[in-house]
């Protein structure tokens, strides 16, 4: 109804301005011809403002064609008999021609809409083979079939999670995915019945708040419920949607199938995870204990001849192992933390040499028969990481390094800046055997991949670890002079002068 | 003085053992790599080896196997991981006898006594083997506890002798059926716990002092008075 007034008014005009122009001619040209001409104007209605501009359009020029161009003019009294014939051969012909021209508008209007439906229906198909997660798949689905079938409210059910199991019984539906106003209490009633409820399955019900329930299933199982709002399914055809139903239960249940499996992988790596995590960890906390044990055992026993130093050695051994087994144990709660996602990295800004000092300023008894060095350059800039977790990240590798040299050997930590600018470069370089390239990735696993490996200790896998919550990379090379080298990364601190300084001098 | 060659990569461990050990009247050498502790095997000729099976740089089964090509040093293997497996692997590889760790410095020497002992004892061919109470008369297949003669089958008879002539030495279970029952009954690991089960009955060993056992890996006659855990 929007159009017919506009086109009405076109058509008027058209009308006005063309018989302004025949005026003056009236008298030369045939009644015919100005039949003729007056088509125009009513075509123009008809295509502008539909059937019913167009029947304006007929009356208005047959008004004007009366009054203006059959005489007597300027009354509607028609004189000879043959003026009554060109008359009526207007009025005749004019109406089927608005006809035809309108409805030809009409099924143009209706391809056009059915195409864009169809776009739409492929777009939707395009979506549905793509691998989303199901609760994207599901709002992506209500969202364009409301849009496509201009349904005011569009709702998908499916099997509850607790009874979406095969073979469960009392498959309970729950609503997965709205749009539009929600669902009323007694539509919601209306597609999920309550046990025992009588139910009217007539197709088509009057009311504004029927809706239009159509059943999910892929291969005869049943998948959910897709309910439409009935308003829609009054004006539009429903054939390309009802083909469409099919592809959706096939992309919800593939879907469905997907995270099922994605769930089931996820369980088996966590058992595993588990399970190994508790051998691993019996396996490294063994090593100390060993020490332990052999000391407390020998210091106990009152028969055997021991002189004071060698009792001293023993309960010094004692004392290392005890703080070893503690290190040991918390480094592993920070571990199992970070990589439960529930430490975070509690980041300061400081200077890396103020990190190499800290870790070098009370060194276990280990280290005191190694050389340790320490090549910092005094114009890096501060780094911008957790001190805590990244002192025992050096204090690993330190340990490490000197785990593996011969004792006297130096042992060598540089700091650097990295080519790219933002980030720093710490290393450990020890004069040792070197780690094979083969081994230079399993050394970081927690679980050595040959079972009799006596593996690195958690030492490195820790450093990984805390490396990593940094989103840094750490890893081990050759050092040009033979023997080990471990590196790892820091971020640079964002250069914001005044702020970086700030915070840098209150964390000391 | 005996002299021991421990072989660990683990340190602390080798000090603390010296100092255990020289206090238990040892010479102790130390090694702390399969590598090192080849050369001190063959060079300072230790009377018994004390060998970590997860050294850095090679498999100590493998470290085993490359003593028995030329010596017959007794070896008491060290397994931090308990895994059954590696254990029996270096039994079967002529290891005498293993450890878990962690240990106590008086089982350690425990062991290793029984060790030089059985292998004092090895390798002297004779018709008659004593064992504590036990004698055991090759020759005629006749067994006697304390003089008196114990009725043993003929297979109970094998089975006691094949364990009293390692005596103080763990015999894995496959060593046992190849040796007592032969090789096509390797797999019959039911057959043992029968058999250990009826000679220790007639032993009058029902709480397994003597025969002892370890259900994953083996049997052991154990001399008496040198206890050790079985």
């Amino acid at each position: 109804m929007r159009r017919t007034l506009p086109g009405t008014a076109a058509a008027l005009a058209c009308m006005a301005l063309l018989t302004a122009v025949m005026l003056p001619l009236r008298d030369s040209v045939s009644i015919a011809t100005t039949a003729l001409v007056l088509v125009v104007p009513v075509v123009i209605g008809v295509v502008t403002g539909g059937f019913a501009a167009g029947v304006i359009s007929v009356c208005a020029g047959f008004l004007v064609y009366d009054y203006f161009f059959i005489p007597p003019y300027l009354t509607l009294d028609v004189g000879a008999p043959q003026n009554w014939v060109a008359l009526g051969v207007y009025v005749i012909i004019m109406l089927p021609v608005a006809r035809v021209v309108a409805g030809m508008d009409i099924s143009r209007a209706r391809e056009l809409r059915q195409g864009r439906e169809l776009r739409e229906l492929f777009e939707l198909s395009d979506l549905l083979v793509e691998d989303k997660p199901l609760d994207v798949l599901l709002t992506v689905i209500v969202t364009t079939l409301a849009d496509v079938s201009g349904a005011r409210q569009v709702a998908l059910f499916l099997p509850a999670a607790d009874s979406a199991r095969p073979g469960a019984e009392n498959q309970r539906l729950e609503l997965a995915a709205s749009v539009g106003e929600p669902l009323s209490d007694e539509q919601l009633r209306g597609v999920l019945p309550a046990p025992g409820a009588l139910m009217s399955l007539k197709p088509h019900s009057p009311e504004r708040s029927a809706l239009t329930v159509i059943a999910l299933t892929a291969s005869g199982r049943p998948v959910g419920l897709l309910a439409l709002s009935a308003d829609a399914a009054a004006h539009h055809e429903r054939e390309p949607l009802l083909l469409f139903v099919n592809h959706i239960a096939l992309a919800v249940e593939r879907a469905q199938l997907r995270e099922q499996a994605m769930r089931t992988r996820v369980n088996e790596e966590m058992a595993r995870l588990a399970k190994t995590l508790v051998a691993a960890v019996a396996h490294h906390l063994r090593a100390p204990l060993a020490s332990l044990k052999a000391s407390s055992s020998t210091l106990a026993d009152t028969e055997l001849n021991i002189g004071q130093e060698a009792r001293q050695r023993l309960a010094g051994t004692i004392d290392v192992q005890a703080d070893r087994l503690a290190d040991m144990v918390g480094s592993l709660l920070d571990m199992s933390r970070i990589q439960a996602g529930v430490l975070q990295p509690r980041c300061t800004v400081a200077a890396p040499g103020t990190l190499i000092s800290g870790v070098l300023d009370d060194p276990p008894p280990t280290w005191r028969e190694y050389e340790i060095r320490t090549e910092v350059p005094a114009d890096l800039p501060p780094i911008d990481a957790d001190l805590v977790l990244v002192s025992r990240v050096l204090a690993n590798l330190v340990d490490n390094a000197v785990r593996h040299s011969p004792p006297g050997t130096p042992v060598t930590i540089r700091a650097e800046l990295r080519p790219t600018g933002d980030t720093i470069e710490i290393s450990v370089t020890d004069s040792g055997p070197g780690v094979v390239p083969a081994r230079r990735e399993e050394i970081f696993e927690l679980f050595p991949r040959r079972q009799h490996d006596a593996g690195a200790g958690l030492g490195l896998t820790i450093a990984k670890t805390f490396v990593e919550a940094h989103g840094q990379r750490i890893w081990v090379e050759d050092a040009p002079g033979g023997g080990a080298r471990f590196c790892f990364t820091l971020p640079v601190a964002a250069a914001i002068p005044e702020e970086s300084r700030l915070a840098a001098s209150t964390h000391h | 003085m005996p002299r021991v060659l421990i072989i660990d990569d683990d340190r602390d461990l080798l000090n603390v053992c010296r100092v255990g050990l020289e206090a238990l009247d040892h010479e102790v050498l130390t090694a702390s790599n399969a590598h090192d502790g080849l050369a001190e095997a063959s060079i300072r000729a230790p009377d018994v080896i004390v060998l970590d099976l997860g050294l850095p740089d090679m498999d100590g089964v493998e470290v085993m196997k490359r003593i028995r090509t030329w010596s017959a040093v007794p070896v008491v293997v060290l397994s931090a991981d308990g895994s059954e497996d590696r254990k029996v692997d270096a039994l079967a590889d002529g290891a005498d006898d293993y450890m878990t760790k962690p240990f106590g410095m008086r089982e350690l020497n425990a062991r290793l006594q029984v060790a030089l002992r059985h292998h004092a004892t090895a390798g002297e061919e004779s018709s008659a083997i004593d064992v504590g109470q036990l004698h055991l008369d090759l020759a005629h297949c006749e067994a006697f506890l304390g003089g008196r003669p114990l009725d043993l089958t003929l297979r109970e008879f094998d089975f006691l002798a094949y364990l009293a002539r390692n005596a103080g030495k763990v015999c894995t279970r496959r060593m046992i059926l190849e040796n007592v029952w032969g090789p096509a009954y390797a797999k019959e690991m039911h057959y043992l716990k029968v058999y250990a089960y009826r000679i220790r009955r007639k032993l009058g060993d029902e709480s397994g002092r003597f025969l002892q056992s370890d259900p994953s890996v083996g049997y052991r006659l154990m001399p008496p008075g040198e206890g050790g855990a079985g």
